[in-house]
């Protein structure tokens, strides 16, 4: 005689959440806001589950089994990083390519118009030619792929946080960010091509892992062993790595990125292994860009973005200096907050009311026709001309009203891509530009970007806070304030200071680096939160921060788990499972499987926990305990059957139970996690909150002094509280 | 870097010069340009042949002879004298068309009388005797001057990029660069007639034939066929045509710019009123938690708080 299993005898409809309700009984709606937390959003499943298929296979595994799995995570690594450095390349050289050709066709239309008239023709011609490319883009990112928006980074830093962004890593993400990229950096956008690269990694590494795509329905029956989410986790931890190695030529502070990033699993042989995956990533840019510039062979061309060689001489500084510093990383942290509050706002005003694609779609294409708009007039009205240096970078100077042989330095900024903006402000002869030019520009620049920022195209920030550091460090005549600028913003610490000192090839720069970088983020932190954390809240992701609020020791399990929750026998009627899995309103992934101890009345006490993924292979399987003593050569389910099924398991509407079936009985002994975590009632939020952390927890059981099931707790019951302006908050959970 | 290299030219210009006028018997047909100099050359009496100068100026110096294996040969020290009548002639004739710049045009054949000494100097090759003047002259001491000198020679030739602008042998000047002198001077000439009268009349007159120079000229910029004698030119031509006869063009739409632009800057202001307006505002549907009965959010934290 089995039970229907539930721990508390409560009324259904009140053991599961429910819809808010106002007083005339609709359900509760707020305008959209930071302090959200969205249901969409899942726990990957980094705690491995112990159960009995699991020591079965491992059992049968020889060691040479487990030495080919260690050489197969080297391979995947080398793998990541080669297609890595490949696709970067390729974005380079299209980008460069296509722009190059705009550049030209514009160039020659203004050279013609500057004479015989038509200059507004010509800046309509550049503005169609800009909207229609980020027209593609947007078209792409807002109508069939919106999670490809943006630059990657936050969406990256939640997947290792441990969050489950619903196709952040597919084939067809990777296709829409690599398209869309090139889109919005030809279309002229004020953005760069750095930030989708490390999006792009983590996709690469994500499918290279799996050894299929189930996109394109491919099994290749490789690196099956990895199909499931803690490995998936490092190997997309190496590909956020490889990309930020081939985007700034940065190996080393690519490893940085991923542990700063994601740093509540880490080992020393990952770190070695990421770091491997970063150094070929890095090496098959540079190699195959040495091919692109005729240079077979020539190494020295690393990363997408290329600051140049800077001279000895410019790269100098003294000990008095570092008080400036200080005072540069001050003011840089101060305009990034800046940037920061008005995209904060313009974000909020986005997702509440320029929600449908093509309303997305027509404000990309508008702010690249106002950037365009800005740009030309800017162009015309200027008055400052100067010759063009001995190494100039510009392809296409324009001269438009100088004197013969001069040109327009309006021009050289921004009739370019950032990327050669960047190159030429930092390293153009001193006087090269005047300081109403640097002027006018950075506070263009810095509004555009801050308004192109959030757009439903893929672009990155990096290059335009680096272009606006850049201008200001120019006006000023120091180079680190573009650290500062990009601190300010990105608020990165470790990995950024890293990356700077080696995309500009220089380590003797890393002290005012790391002074300019951290007092940029103490000062930029007492206004606003970074960029990407911001852009997280935003989308109302569960994120896990570093530690718990202050303040919250006072809080224990009890009133942080969700309670009552649905328990399942360990022998459990298939009928009963299925209406579980059914019920929409129990969105928990896990289910504590209890055993009853005696017949009555007593609550059951804890054996183990079950996930819905695999309940859903079970019943897809029919493993039913009536069909097993029927066919007694049914072969046995595998841990197989669970890594083909993973990561898209079938929802629960399409397995069919009949009605003779929804009458057996299921035994989950042998799934089930026998050993869950638990922790008594009494525990504080800070312990609960850092075993969660440190262990990549999905389900935490609360069990009371006799082993029974009180409640479970879960991320988004951690991640709603948060330290306010009035001391600690709650997030509300809502539908989005 | 620039008080470096300034330094370096004035060491070897006072080289040149105290080379130059330490050998006054020597061949000055190349110093056609300057009078002075040759003056100074004449007033100088010094005696004519290399290596005695040495004991008779400097009384105190090293002893003349070493033994026979150790000093160089009499070949060796007779190309040695060539060279530095070369690089005198060389030198002598680059610093005077250092402005306006015609070191190509004026400067190529001592250029390769030159390098072809130095090449004898530095091959492999034997001399008579067996001797092979390379490592003596080159490489046998810790300053290495008739290295030095040629290398600094050989810097400025490809600085100034005049291969470009010179036939393969260095021998003569290319066609190329001759139609472009042309063109040139006609332009140049141009400029001549107009200058006088009205200078809007020497912007319009002239402008056909600066046009055709000024795409001759981009067209040998795209091909790398430019020399620092044309670039020099070319920007002395341009440097005329702008600062010193105005012509430039007229900047006269700026109203349609301004009417595109805040036209363009109109539009975003439009659309964002619009959906402000008419979209509907995104709503989040709230979603009470399961919990405890006697621990429900927020309400209880204040509670506990205070």
């Amino acid at each position: 005689v089995f039970h229907l299993g539930r721990c508390w005898s409560v009324d259904p409809l009140l053991s599961s959440s429910y819809l808010l309700q106002d007083s005339r009984g609709r359900p509760k709606e707020i305008p959209h806001n930071e302090k959200l937390l969205s249901l969409k959003y899942e726990s990957l499943d980094y705690d491995n589950i112990e159960n009995q298929l699991f020591l079965e296979e491992e059992r049968r595994m020889s060691f040479g089994g487990f030495r080919c799995l260690e050489i197969s995570r080297w391979v995947v690594c080398g793998l990541i990083g080669f297609l890595t450095g490949l696709v970067a390349c390729c974005i380079d050289i299209v980008v460069e390519e296509m722009a190059g050709l705009k550049y030209k066709v514009i160039k020659e239309n203004i050279v013609k118009s500057t004479e015989a008239g038509g200059l507004s023709i010509s800046l309509i011609l550049w503005a169609v030619l800009n909207c229609a490319f980020v027209m593609v883009g947007a078209i792409m990112v807002a109508c069939f792929e919106p999670i490809a928006g943006g630059s990657g980074i936050p969406q990256i830093k939640c997947y290792l946080n441990g969050v489950k962004i619903p196709r952040v890593v597919r084939l067809k993400t990777l296709v829409v960010k690599v398209l869309g990229v090139m889109c919005s950096v030809v279309g002229g956008l004020a953005v760069g091509k750095e930030g989708p690269m490390i999006h792009s990694g983590a996709v690469i590494a994500a499918g290279v892992s799996q050894g299929r795509s189930t996109s394109l329905k491919r099994d290749f029956k490789m690196f099956e062993y990895f199909r499931r989410d803690t490995e998936k986790r490092d190997f997309v931890s190496a590909g956020a790595a490889a990309g930020v190695s081939a985007a700034f030529g940065a190996p080393v502070g690519g490893v940085l990125f991923s542990l700063e990033e994601g740093a509540s699993f880490w080992n020393q042989m990952l770190t070695w292994r990421i770091f491997f995956a970063s150094m070929i990533s890095t090496f098959t840019l540079n190699f195959f860009l040495s091919i692109y510039h005729h240079k077979p062979g020539d190494l020295s061309n690393p990363g997408l973005i290329n600051f140049g060689r800077f001279e000895s001489e410019i790269m100098s500084y003294n000990l008095y200096e570092i008080p400036l510093f200080i005072a540069m990383g001050a003011l840089g942290g101060f305009l990034g907050a800046l940037f920061n509050v008005l995209n904060y706002w313009l974000t909020i005003f986005r997702i509440r009311y320029v929600h449908r694609p093509f309303l997305q779609v027509i404000e990309a294409m508008l702010v690249a026709a106002v950037t365009v708009a800005v740009s030309f007039t800017m162009i015309y009205f200027s008055t400052d001309c100067q010759p063009l240096g001995p190494e100039h970078s510009e392809e296409y100077p324009l001269q438009l009203f100088c004197a013969d042989g001069e040109y327009n330095s309006m021009a050289k900024i921004f009739f370019n891509t950032p990327e050669r903006s960047v190159r030429s402000l930092f390293h153009s002869q001193p006087g090269t530009y005047n300081p109403l030019t640097l002027g006018l520009f950075t506070l263009t620049y810095f509004l555009l970007a801050c308004w192109t920022y959030g757009l439903s195209v893929s672009a990155g920030v990096f290059i335009p806070s680096l272009l606006i550091g850049a201008a200001w460090g120019r006006l000023c005549g120091i180079f680190s304030f573009s650290a500062a600028q990009l601190g300010g913003i990105v608020r990165m610490t470790l990995s950024l200071t890293v990356i700077m000192v080696e995309a500009t090839g220089n380590v003797t720069y890393g002290l005012p680096i790391m002074l300019v970088l951290m007092t940029a983020k103490i000062v930029g932190d007492y206004f606003q939160e970074g960029l990407y954390d911001i852009h997280i809240k935003l989308q109302s992701v569960p994120f896990l921060h570093w530690e718990a609020p202050g303040t919250s020791h006072w809080l224990t399990a009890r009133e942080v788990m969700s309670s009552p929750v649905t328990c399942l026998n360990r022998i459990e009627k298939v009928g009963t499972i299925v209406d579980i899995l059914s019920d929409t309103s129990t969105n928990h992934n896990g289910f504590p499987v209890v055993v009853k101890v005696s017949h009555n009345n007593e609550p059951a006490k804890l054996c183990g926990l079950i996930l819905r993924s695999q309940l859903i292979v079970l019943l897809k399987h029919k493993v039913f305990v009536e069909l097993a003593r029927s066919r007694l050569n049914q072969r046995k389910l595998q841990l197989k059957d669970f890594r083909d099924a993973y990561p898209r398991f079938p929802p629960i509407q399409s397995i069919h139970v009949s009605q003779d079936e929804r009458e057996c009985m299921m035994d989950l002994t042998e799934f089930m996690n026998p050993t869950p975590y638990t922790v008594p009632l009494d525990t504080s939020l800070p312990r609960v909150f850092k075993l969660f952390r440190a262990l990549g927890l999905r389900h935490l059981v609360v069990a009371d002094d006799e082993n029974r099931v009180v409640g479970l707790v879960t991320r988004k019951d951690l991640a709603r509280y948060h330290l306010g302006k009035h001391g600690l908050e709650e997030l509300h959970l809502a539908q989005t | 870097m620039s008080s470096h290299s300034i330094f370096v030219f004035f060491v070897l210009l006072v080289i040149n010069i105290h080379a130059f006028v330490a050998s006054d018997g020597l061949n000055v047909t190349a110093l056609d340009s300057s009078g002075k100099l040759t003056q100074v050359s004449v007033l100088v009496n010094s005696p004519s042949v290399f290596k005695p100068i040495v004991d008779s100026v400097y009384p105190l110096s090293l002893l003349s002879s070493f033994p026979e294996d150790v000093e160089i040969s009499e070949y060796c020290s007779d190309l040695l004298l060539v060279l530095g009548q070369r690089y005198v002639a060389y030198m002598s004739c680059l610093i005077p068309a250092a402005r306006p710049v015609k070191v190509c045009q004026k400067c190529y054949s001592g250029y390769s009388s030159l390098v072809q000494i130095y090449q004898n100097i530095s091959s492999d090759q034997m001399g008579p005797g067996n001797v092979s003047c390379r490592d003596s002259l080159l490489h046998s001491d810790r300053l290495m001057l008739v290295y030095l000198l040629y290398s600094n020679v050989e810097n400025i030739w490809d600085n100034s990029n005049c291969a470009q602008c010179l036939s393969k042998d260095f021998q003569s000047q290319t066609n190329d660069t001759l139609f472009f002198l042309n063109v040139l001077n006609q332009t140049l000439s141009c400029f001549e007639k107009y200058k006088q009268r009205n200078l809007t009349e020497l912007c319009k007159n002239c402008k056909k034939s600066y046009k055709d120079l000024n795409d001759l000229y981009s067209l040998k910029e795209l091909n790398h066929t430019l020399c620092i004698d044309l670039e020099d030119a070319m920007n002395m031509t341009r440097r005329l045509w702008s600062k010193n006869f105005n012509c430039f063009l007229p900047r006269e739409e700026t109203v349609p710019v301004i009417a595109v632009f805040s036209f363009m800057l109109f539009l975003p202001i439009v659309f964002y009123l619009s959906s402000f307006l008419h979209s509907e505002q995104k709503k989040r549907k709230l979603i009470h938690p399961n919990r405890a009965k006697s621990y429900t959010g927020l309400m209880n934290i204040q509670d506990k708080q205070s």
